[in-house]
């Protein structure tokens, strides 16, 4: 059997084993309907609520505050289309780098009248604070925002703030009042909770504007029967990332400058794209220059280990990372860009693993190089 | 593995790689927009191939791709290498997914250009 290592947390990550625990009964144990009135729906009812009162304890938020969504991609939707449409007609502002959730959502509202503004990015990624809705954290290079600033001036201006927390939530401290957030999208299984469970924070008093439309579930904010085990499941993950975040951080940022470190010293012509420090704490988005990042994803693949490309080459056209060609990497780097995003699970012994894997892979793929001036 | 085992075994040792000083005839292939690159330089004796070494930039299956096209051209005429489909390096592969065909049309269009290249330099030496 190969060995496995597993660098592509900002992707997704292993349910938790106290998280699995606590989701089991509410399959086949506890699995009514948490709105029928009878006893097995109010068995259900009171799990979603104590899963509702950790995940606002942990934001430091009240419970009626958080909406539960099927995911990232429908809290963000839900975050911008709700806040943007309550206004009607008007201006949205968000950035180059945002995820498509937040992109493409605002596309749909330019179609139906909106103005939006993307604003730039500079080369660490990181945007002119002057917006609405901005990602905490970039998920290809991990560089973190500075929401503190940005929603000191919406609130000046009056302006609602939505942001994209998915990368952020359970691995960095978030503050939504200090942050001065109105929204906030976060998500469960980037920090080892079951996918298909997320969750939408909109502060009191906001004037949002549903997106999904039926019954009076979730204070008539989103409608559709609860997702009771996934929900209990977020509830956990967020029980345990309150008592493991902080100490993981350390250790995964210092495993991560491990690796880079190494890399670093063993491969010629590579750099790290993104902030240097103002980054979350496992990922580490490097590049190879003049190579194409699909060759080293390949040949990590084949040796066991698991991280992403930077670029992708599909039906014979490559698309180099709108988040890269933002920060105005060049494209000899930008095609080049792999990368890693460490967790719990990573070891020293699979960063020093992974760090010779990588020297070696480069190593083949550019021995097949043209000459990169031809 | 959405790849052959073919495939990947080219891709992990692949066979001549690498610059050719002096060589009889070299040609390149680019494909559009996607920037995959393959270059094959020959080395000609008495109008067959001696030898072929080739360079690539891209995705795993071009450098493949590159280094069966060097196996499947040793010792055949220059002429016959003029006409080098994608098919046979696809074959040679065992397939490519549809989204990786490139990878076979940009060796062979780059053999096909080396070929002829070493073709032309062979008459222009004959005429002289």
């Amino acid at each position: 059997m190969t060995r496995r290592v597993y660098l592509d947390h900002n992707a997704s990550t292993p349910v938790h084993p106290e998280v699995v625990a606590a989701m089991l009964p509410y399959f086949s144990e506890i699995y009514g309907n948490p709105s029928s009135v009878h006893g097995f729906g109010r068995d259900a009812r009171s799990a979603v609520d104590a899963a509702r009162e950790r995940v606002a304890g942990f934001l430091r938020v009240r419970a009626d505050e958080l909406v539960f969504t099927s995911g990232g991609t429908e809290s963000d939707n839900f975050g911008l289309k709700g806040l943007a449409l309550a206004r009607g007609r008007g201006h949205v502002i968000t950035s180059t780098i945002e995820h498509h959730a937040v992109l493409r959502s605002a596309q749909a509202l330019e179609a139906q009248g909106f103005a939006v503004t993307y604003l730039p990015v500079d080369q660490y990624g990181m945007v002119d604070p002057d917006a609405i809705s901005i990602m905490h954290a970039n998920s290809e290079v991990g560089t973190v925002q500075p929401v503190r600033a940005i929603g000191a001036i919406a609130r000046e201006a009056g302006v609602p703030f939505h942001v994209d927390a998915v990368q952020t939530f359970g691995k960095v401290d978030i503050d939504v009042d200090a942050m001065g957030i109105d929204a906030l999208s976060f998500s469960s299984h980037k920090v080892y909770g079951p996918k298909g469970i997320a969750g939408l924070y909109i502060r009191r008093g906001t004037k949002m504007v549903s997106i999904q439309h039926g019954g009076e579930h979730e204070r008539r904010r989103r409608a559709g029967t609860e997702n009771v085990p996934g929900i209990v499941g977020l509830g956990a993950a967020v029980e345990v990332r309150a008592r493991d975040m902080k100490a993981e951080a350390e250790r995964v940022s210092a495993l991560r400058d491990r690796m880079w470190e190494g890399i670093r010293a063993r491969v010629p012509d590579v750099r790290l794209n993104g902030h240097p420090t103002e980054r979350l704490p496992g990922t580490a988005n490097l590049s190879y220059r003049n190579v194409e990042s699909e060759s080293i994803v390949l040949g990590l693949d084949l040796k066991g280990i698991a991280v992403s490309a930077g670029s992708a080459c599909t039906a014979g056209s490559v698309e180099p990372s709108h988040v890269l060609v933002a920060m105005g990497v060049p494209l000899d780097w930008a095609m080049g860009a792999v990368r890693s995003s460490l967790g719990r699970s990573t070891t020293a012994d699979d960063v020093d693993y992974v760090v010779a894997s990588v020297a070696e892979v480069v190593a083949k793929v550019r021995k097949a190089m043209p000459v990169p001036a031809a | 593995m959405r790849y052959s085992a073919t495939l990947v075994e080219h891709f992990l040792n692949p066979r001549n790689a690498g610059l050719m000083r002096n060589a009889d005839g070299t040609g390149s292939e680019e494909y559009d927009g996607c920037g995959d690159l393959t270059r094959f330089y020959l080395r000609v004796h008495g109008g067959c191939l001696a030898e072929a070494r080739f360079q690539a930039y891209g995705c795993g299956p071009t450098i493949a791709a590159a280094s069966v096209a060097t196996e499947l051209a040793a010792g055949r005429t220059v002429e016959e290498l003029t006409l080098l489909k994608a098919q046979e390096i696809e074959d040679a592969l065992d397939g490519l997914p549809d989204d990786r065909k490139h990878a076979a049309e940009v060796a062979a269009g780059a053999m096909r250009a080396a070929a002829l290249d070493a073709l032309g330099r062979l008459r222009g030496e004959r005429a002289e």
